[in-house]
C-alpha cells in the first residue's frame, strides 16, 4: 500500500513537472504565454464563423451560425492538435528516458491535457465572447455538454495513443497522417447534425464515435432547438479498443526506442 | 547491486541487426568504482544507458538494487531549449527535491554564474559535464553512471569531482566509461573489457588496461 502510494506522489510530481516543461519550452515567458494556446481555435472560429454567415445568413436549421461553427470547430481544432502533438512524440523526447521514473505514457498524458485544457478555455472565452454579442445561447443542459467533453477528449485520445507509435514505425503511415484527418472532417459531425443527412447515410455516420460526442454537445447548448440523437456506446466502445492497441504499441516502441 | 544477466541488443542496420551487446553478465557491487574499456562501438555506451534504463534490452534482465544516477555523457538528459535554472527546477522536481537546496548546490560546483541564465544548448561539452555533475551530485545517488565526459572537463573541474565524488561520497559506486588509461587507473578499482558483445572483469586495472591496449 505504501508503495502504491509513493507510486503515486511520483507520478504527480512528474505529472505537474513536465507540464511545467511543455508549457515554458512551448510558450516562453513573454508577453501572453500560455494564452497563445486560445488564438488558432478563437481565428478559426472567429474567421470560419465569419465566412459562414455571409454564405448562410444569421441562421441555419433553426440555430445561430456563429454558435453553430465554434461548437464545432474548437473541439476539432482541439483534435487535430493532440495528433500533430503526438506525432514522433517519443523521439522528440527521448532526453527524458534519462530520468527512470518518466514513463512514455507520462509525456502523452501531459501533451494531451494541454490541448484539453488550452480548448476548455478557448471554448469559455469564445462562449462569453459571442453571448455578449447575442451570437450564443445560455447553455441548455451543461451535463449532456461536459459529458459529450469528456468523450470526444477521451476518443481523441485514444485516437493518439494508437497514432503516435504509427508514426514512429513507418515514415509512410505518418505522411498520412494529416491528409486522412482532413478527409475525416465530414465524418466528425463538425459542421452538421445527424438529422440533416438522408437516412441512407446517417446509418454510416452512426459509426463515427465523433458524432455522437458532438450531438451530446450540440444538444446541451442548443437544447430542443437541435435534433440530436446519441449512444454513449459507441464511442466508449471505440475509444476502449483503440486503449488497448495503442497501450501494446507504445509499449512495443519504448523496447525499441534509441535515445541519442 | 546491479546485476545484468544475459543482456542482448542489438540495433536495426540496413535490413539486418547489429548485435552490440551478446550474452553480457556483469554485477556490480555498492561502493564498486568500475571503468569500461573497449574500442569505439564495443557497446560501453550502450551497456551504460541499458544500466541507467535510457533504453531497454533486447533480452535478458537488469536488477537494481541501488538508486542510479542517469548516465552523465555527452548528451541527453538535458533539454536544450531551457536555461540551466529551468533544467535544476525540472530534475528537481522529478526527483522530489526542494529546488533552493539543488539551485545552491549547482550554483556552487558550476561556477557558471550568469551563464545558467542561457539555454543549456548554448554550453560548451565542458559546462554541460558541470551542470551534469552538479545536479545528478546534488540528487545523491548510490550509484554514478559516467560516459567519457569527465575528460571534457578542466584541471579545477577534475579537483572538484574528486572531493565531491571521491571524498565525501567514498561509498557510493561508480561505472565510469573511457578511453583514457590515466583516468581509469585514477579513479578505478576494478574494469571491465567489452569485447565481442561480451564483458572480461579484471580486478586488476593495470591488467585491463593491457588488454585493451592490444585489443
Amino acid at each position: 500500500m505504501t508503495s502504491l502510494a509513493a507510486g503515486w506522489r511520483t507520478q504527480r510530481r512528474v505529472i505537474s513537472a513536465l507540464m511545467v516543461r511543455e508549457l515554458v519550452t512551448r510558450f516562453g515567458r513573454e508577453n501572453i504565454g500560455f494564452l497563445w494556446i486560445m488564438a488558432e481555435p478563437l481565428l478559426f472560429a472567429g474567421l470560419v464563423g465569419i465566412v459562414w454567415r455571409f454564405m448562410k445568413g444569421p441562421e441555419d436549421n433553426g440555430v445561430g451560425v456563429f454558435a453553430f461553427i465554434a461548437s464545432g470547430y474548437i473541439p476539432l481544432t482541439m483534435f487535430r492538435n493532440a495528433v500533430g502533438r503526438s506525432v514522433r512524440v517519443f523521439s522528440v523526447n527521448g532526453s527524458l528516458m534519462y530520468h527512470r521514473q518518466i514513463k512514455i505514457l507520462d509525456f502523452m498524458v501531459v501533451r494531451f491535457l494541454i490541448e484539453m485544457i488550452g480548448a476548455m478555455m478557448a471554448y469559455v472565452f469564445i462562449a462569453a465572447l459571442l453571448m455578449s454579442f447575442g451570437e450564443f445561447p445560455v447553455p441548455a443542459d451543461l451535463g449532456p455538454f461536459f459529458l459529450g467533453w469528456l468523450l470526444y477528449c477521451l476518443f481523441s485520445f485514444s485516437l493518439c495513443l494508437v497514432l503516435a507509435p504509427l508514426s514512429e514505425m513507418s515514415d509512410v503511415l505518418e505522411k498520412f497522417i494529416p491528409v486522412t484527418i482532413y478527409i475525416s472532417i465530414p465524418f466528425s459531425g463538425t459542421f452538421s447534425m445527424l438529422s440533416w443527412f438522408a437516412p441512407e447515410a446517417q446509418k454510416w455516420m452512426y459509426y463515427s464515435p465523433f458524432v455522437h460526442a458532438m450531438e451530446m454537445m450540440r444538444y446541451g447548448i442548443f437544447g430542443s432547438r437541435v435534433n440530436a440523437t446519441w449512444d454513449v456506446s459507441v464511442p466508449i466502445a471505440a475509444s476502449i479498443v483503440l486503449l488497448l492497441i495503442g497501450l501494446v504499441l507504445c509499449r512495443r516502441i519504448r523496447r525499441q526506442l534509441v535515445v541519442e | 547491486m546491479i546485476v545484468c544477466e544475459q543482456l542482448h541488443k542489438s540495433y536495426p542496420m540496413g535490413h539486418g541487426l547489429k548485435k552490440v551487446l551478446n550474452g553480457l553478465n556483469l554485477r556490480i557491487n555498492p561502493g564498486e568504482h568500475v571503468g569500461f574499456l573497449g574500442r569505439n562501438g564495443s557497446g560501453k555506451t550502450t551497456l551504460i544507458k541499458l544500466i541507467g534504463g535510457v533504453e531497454l534490452p533486447t533480452s535478458g534482465k537488469i536488477r537494481r538494487h541501488m538508486s542510479i544516477s542517469w548516465p552523465l555523457g555527452f548528451g541527453g538528459g538535458f533539454q536544450g531549449s531551457l536555461t540551466g535554472y529551468d533544467n535544476a527546477r525540472f530534475i528537481a522536481r522529478i526527483y522530489g527535491h526542494d529546488y533552493r537546496d539543488i539551485r545552491d548546490f549547482v550554483e556552487d560546483f558550476t561556477e557558471l554564474g550568469g551563464q545558467l541564465k542561457m539555454p543549456v544548448k548554448t554550453y560548451s561539452s565542458g559546462m554541460r559535464a558541470r551542470l551534469a555533475f552538479a545536479l545528478s551530485l546534488a540528487i545523491e545517488f548510490d550509484c554514478y553512471l559516467i560516459d567519457e565526459i569527465i575528460m571534457v572537463g578542466d584541471q579545477n573541474f577534475h579537483k572538484k569531482c574528486h572531493v565531491e565524488l571521491f571524498e565525501k561520497r567514498g561509498d557510493r559506486a561508480l561505472i565510469f566509461a573511457s578511453h583514457s588509461a590515466e583516468l581509469v587507473r585514477e579513479f578505478c578499482d576494478s574494469a571491465v573489457v567489452l569485447d565481442d558483445g561480451l564483458a572480461h572483469v579484471y580486478e586488476d586495472v593495470n591488467e585491463a588496461l593491457d588488454v585493451y591496449v592490444a585489443l
